[in-house]
């Protein structure tokens, strides 16, 4: 057996190409937006329950902190969303070329910061 | 042992039909949010507890719980190799999967006893 063979992967020495970077953050994003979900469903609840609750949620919504996590999710929904967009593609054989696949990766890029300003600016959060 | 739900090619089928719903479900509900003329409770009453929308939540709820299930399950699968910490963090899944899918179903019938 040759023992120089590299016994563990350093992760920060990986430089992924484009693609791969996107396939690894629709895991983180997705990953993100699981652990947001029970709190998401405490909010929904709240934000139905009464005028008064609805009113607390809106408060709770504003605070400084809790826009930049609003912020964060909007961004992991975007990108798991058109990265998803592009995996579905993918299964379907659009994009799986080297020139395509990159042309794909980037159109991910732009749609989700295009999203992301929209939503932004749009509700003005 | 095999597990049914872990393999075979029904998960991946599920994944994908439960994304194709929720891209759909993410345009209709990004098209009422902006062609809202204003965001009161309501208003937003009104929206959740229409028949329609919620059934289409509902659904909603179901294809998110089926898609996170498979994403969280792959991730734990390829990153938790400790088959005991597995099956822990396995069922502690679910069992946040379950229980906020309850909690929202609770949330949409209760449209049905206030009105």
């Amino acid at each position: 057996m040759n023992d120089n063979r590299p016994v563990y992967l350093n992760l920060l020495k990986i430089r992924l190409p484009l693609a791969g970077m996107i396939s690894f953050a629709h895991r983180i994003t997705g990953v993100v937006l699981f652990l947001a979900l029970p709190f998401a469903v405490y909010l929904l609840g709240l934000s139905i329950e009464s005028e008064q609750s609805f009113q607390n949620v809106q408060q709770i919504l504003n605070r400084p902190f809790m826009v930049l996590v609003q912020v964060l999710l909007l961004w992991s929904i975007a990108h798991h969303f058109f990265a998803g967009i592009r995996f579905l593609l993918i299964d379907a054989e659009i994009g799986v070329e080297k020139s395509s696949a990159r042309l794909g990766s980037w159109i991910v890029l732009v749609a989700e910061a295009v999203t992301l300003f929209v939503i932004v600016c749009g509700v003005g959060l | 042992m095999s597990l049914y739900v872990l393999e075979g090619l029904r998960p991946w089928v599920i994944q994908r039909v439960s994304a194709v719903y929720i891209v759909l479900f993410i345009i209709y509900t990004t098209v009422c949010i902006f062609s809202a003329d204003s965001i009161t409770y309501i208003a937003w009453k009104d929206w959740l507890y229409n028949p329609f929308n919620t059934t289409v939540v509902g659904i909603f709820v179901i294809a998110l719980l089926f898609h996170a299930w498979i994403g969280m399950r792959d991730v734990v699968l390829d990153y938790v190799h400790n088959i005991m910490l597995r099956i822990f963090i396995l069922a502690m899944l679910i069992g946040v999967l379950i229980g906020s899918g309850l909690w929202v179903f609770r949330i949409l019938l209760l449209s049905v006893v206030n009105g």
